[in-house]
C-alpha cells in the first residue's frame, strides 16, 4: 500500500543559492500529482528532494521535513530511501553495459533477492506493468541500449517498479519520446496510480491535464498554487496561475 | 592583382618540411632504436636461439682465455646467456606491482572523482601527481633504507603465516631486498600513472547514468562497482597496460632493491630477483671488456625482449582506451533518440 507524503517548510540550495523557498505540500497516496511551472522554477530540484538526490550533487543541500506516512525520510538512511521512493528521469538512462533483462534484475539483487526463479517472475512481472513485455519478451538478452528510446523510457520504469516502491518520481518522462511513446507512459502512469504515488512533473499541460488528479504550480522556487488539476486549469485563484495555464508566460 | 613575395613562400616550404620532420620523428626514433636493438642482438639471437629465453645460466664465460666457436660464432669457452631468470623476475615484479597497486589506485580514484571537491580534490590531485614525479632513484634508496628491512623484519614474516596456504609466501624472508620490495616500490610507481588516468575515466561516465543507480538505492560502492567500472572496463584494462608496461621498464629503484640475483630462479615471495632492465644497467659495464662483443649483444637481445614486451603492453593499452572511448561516444550517438 502506498502512503502520502507530506513536505513541509522545504528549502533547497545549490552552494548559496537558494533554489527552493520553502514549499509546503501534501502529495496524496495512490493519486498522480502533476508539478508544473517555467523552466527553472525548481520543479526537478523539488522531486530529487523527495528521493534525496539533491544532496548527493557537488553543494546541494536541504532543509525543512518531508514524511512518508509517518516516516520522516531525512531521519532515514537514504539508501533506504530510494528503495520505496523511485524515479525515472527525463532522459532515459537504462544501464548501457547491460541487458534488458539486468537492467530490471540489478535492482532486485542489490535488494537481496537472491532466488533465481523469483527474479525472473519479478523482472518479467515489472515489464508487463511498463507495458513492454510484448516487446522485449524475445530479445532479454540484447543490449538495453538496442532499444528505441521510448522502449528505454518504459524500460527504466520497469527498472524503477521492480524493487516495488510506494512512490514513483517522473521528471518529464515523454519530454523526448514521440507522441505514441509519449501516450503509452501516460496510459502507464493512469494504471499504476491506483497503487502508486506519483508524482509528475512536466511541461505539457494536456499531460498534466490527462493524468493528474492535483496539479501544483511552482514559480521561482515557491509553491504558488496547488489543487484539484480541474480547478488549475479552469479557475485558477492565482493571477500568475492563470497566466502560466493560459500560455501567457512561461 | 596582390603577389605573395618569395620570400614568405620560402618561409612556407621551410615550415612544411620542418613540420614534416618533426612529426615523423617519433616514428623514426622508434625504427632506428628497434632496428639498432635487432641489429645488435642478432649475433646472440644466433648462439643461443630460444635457449635465450628457456635457460637460467646467464654467464660470460672467460673472457680472458681462448675463443671457441658456437653455432658459428666465435664467443670466449664457457659463454652462455639464459634470460629465463630476468624475463620472470620483471613479470613477477611488475604483475606483484599490479595487484597491489591497481585497488589502490582505483581507490583513490573513486575518492578523486566522486567523494573530494574543491580544495581537496585538487590538493590531492597534486599530490598524486608528485608522486609521479619523484626521481626513482630516490624511490630506491627509500626502498633500500626503509622498505627493505621493514619488508625483512615486520611485512615477510607476518606474510610467511599464508605460506600453508600459498607455499610460495613461505620464508625464509632473507634482508627484504628481492621480489616482494621490487614488487612495492614499482607500485608506489604505477599507482599515480593508474590513479590519473582511472580517474579521468571516472570522471567520464555520464551523471545521468549514476544517478540512475543512485536513485535505484545502490550505495556509491555498488554504483561504482555495478555502474562505472563495466563502463570504462576497456578504458580501466588500457590504464592497467600502461602501468604493467611502466613497471616492466622501470630501471635504477628496481636494480637498487632487487637483490641482483642470477642464476636462479626466484623460489618465494622474498627471494632475490633481477629484472631484464636491471641486468642491462647493472652488466654493461662488465659485458663492454668482452673482446668478441658477445656480452653487449645478449644484453641488447635482453633489450629487444624488454622492448617487444613493453611495446606490446602499450599498443594492447593504446587500442583498449581508443576503442572504449570510441564505442562510448558512437554508442551516446544512437542512445539519445
Ligand atoms: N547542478 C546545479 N548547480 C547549480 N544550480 C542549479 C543546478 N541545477 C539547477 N540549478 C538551478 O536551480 C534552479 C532550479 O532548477 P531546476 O532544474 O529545479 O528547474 P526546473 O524547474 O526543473 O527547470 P526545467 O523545466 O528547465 O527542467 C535553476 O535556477 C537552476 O539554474
Ligand atoms: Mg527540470
Amino acid at each position: 500500500m502506498s502512503q502520502s507524503i507530506s513536505v513541509e517548510n522545504l528549502r533547497a540550495w545549490y552552494g548559496d543559492h537558494l533554489t527552493l523557498k520553502g514549499i509546503t505540500m501534501e502529495l496524496e497516496a495512490n493519486r498522480a500529482t502533476a508539478i508544473i511551472g517555467p523552466s527553472g522554477c525548481g520543479k526537478s530540484t523539488f522531486i530529487r528532494c523527495l528521493n534525496r538526490l539533491h544532496e548527493t550533487i557537488p553543494h546541494g543541500r536541504v532543509s525543512g521535513s518531508i514524511k512518508l506516512g509517518d516516516e520522516d525520510l531525512y531521519r532515514m538512511d537514504p539508501v533506504d530511501v530510494r528503495r520505496v521512493v523511485g524515479m525515472v528521469f527525463q532522459k532515459a538512462n537504462p544501464f548501457p553495459t547491460m541487458s534488458i533483462f539486468e537492467n530490471v534484475a540489478l535492482g532486485l539483487r542489490i535488494g537481496g533477492v537472491r532466488s533465481k526463479a523469483e527474479i525472473i517472475e519479478r523482472v518479467e512481472k515489472s515489464l508487463r506493468m511498463a507495458a513492454l513485455w510484448d516487446e522485449v519478451k524475445d530479445r532479454l538478452r540484447e543490449p538495453a541500449t538496442a532499444l528505441s528510446g521510448g522502449q528505454q523510457q518504459r524500460l527504466c520504469i520497469a527498472r524503477a517498479l521492480a524493487i516495488e516502491p510506494e512512490v514513483l518520481l517522473m521528471d518529464e518522462p515523454t519530454s523526448a519520446l514521440d507522441p505514441g511513446s509519449t501516450l503509452r507512459v501516460e496510459e502507464l502512469v493512469q494504471a499504476l496510480k491506483s497503487s502508486y504515488t506519483i508524482v509528475i512533473v512536466t511541461h505539457n499541460m494536456q499531460q498534466a491535464a490527462r493524468v493528474a488528479d492535483k496539479t501544483a504550480f511552482f514559480l521561482n522556487g515557491e509553491l504558488i498554487e496547488y489543487a484539484d488539476t480541474a480547478i488549475i486549469f479552469t479557475k485558477p485563484s492565482d493571477k500568475r496561475t492563470e497566466d502560466y495555464v493560459t500560455g501567457r508566460f512561461g | 592583382m596582390k603577389r605573395v613575395s618569395s620570400r614568405s613562400k620560402i618561409a612556407d616550404q621551410v615550415f612544411l618540411v620542418a613540420t614534416g620532420l618533426c612529426a615523423s620523428s617519433p616514428i623514426l626514433f622508434l625504427l632506428v632504436i628497434t632496428g639498432i636493438v635487432v641489429v645488435q642482438s642478432i649475433p646472440s639471437i644466433r648462439l643461443m636461439g630460444w635457449d635465450f629465453l628457456t635457460s637460467v645460466t646467464w654467464n660470460m664465460g672467460s673472457t680472458y682465455g681462448a675463443m671457441t666457436v658456437k653455432n658459428g660464432v666465435p664467443v670466449p669457452a664457457g659463454a652462455s646467456y639464459g634470460a629465463l631468470p630476468f624475463i620472470v623476475g620483471t613479470l613477477a615484479s611488475s604483475v606483484i606491482a599490479l595487484l597491489i597497486a591497481v585497488p589502490i589506485s582505483l581507490l583513490t580514484a573513486m575518492i578523486l572523482a566522486y567523494r573530494v571537491r574543491g580544495v581537496v580534490k585538487s590538493a590531492l590531485s597534486i599530490v598524486v601527481e608528485l608522486l609521479a614525479g619523484i626521481p626513482s632513484v630516490v624511490i630506491g634508496l627509500w626502498g633500500i633504507v626503509v622498505l627493505a628491512p621493514w619488508v625483512s623484519s615486520s611485512l615477510g614474516p607476518l606474510l610467511t603465516h599464508v605460506g600453508w596456504v600459498i607455499p610460495f609466501f613461505s620464508g625464509p624472508v632473507g634482508t627484504g631486498m628481492g621480489l616482494l620490495t621490487s614488487g612495492l616500490v614499482l607500485a608506489l610507481m604505477v599507482v599515480p600513472i593508474i590513479t590519473a588516468t582511472t580517474r579521468d575515466l571516472l570522471e567520464q561516465v555520464p551523471i545521468l547514468y549514476r544517478e540512475g543507480g543512485i536513485a535505484l538505492g545502490m550505495t556509491s560502492w555498488e554504483v561504482v562497482r555495478l555502474i562505472c567500472l563495466p563502463y570504462i572496463k576497456e578504458g580501466m584494462i588500457g590504464a592497467v597496460a600502461l602501468g604493467w608496461g611502466r613497471a616492466m621498464g622501470e630501471t635504477m629503484a628496481v636494480l637498487m632493491v632487487s637483490g641482483s640475483a642470477i642464476n636462479y630462479l626466484p623460489q618465494n615471495l622474498y627471494s632475490p630477483i633481477s629484472t631484464m632492465a636491471a641486468v642491462i644497467a647493472d652488466q654493461l659495464d662488465s659485458a663492454m671488456t668482452d673482446a668478441s662483443h658477445m656480452a653487449v649483444h645478449a644484453l641488447s637481445e635482453l633489450a629487444l625482449v624488454l622492448l617487444v614486451l613493453t611495446l606490446l603492453t602499450n599498443l594492447v593499452a593504446r587500442l583498449l582506451v581508443n576503442r572504449s572511448r570510441g564505442t562510448r561516444r558512437a554508442g551516446m550517438g544512437v542512445k539519445a533518440g
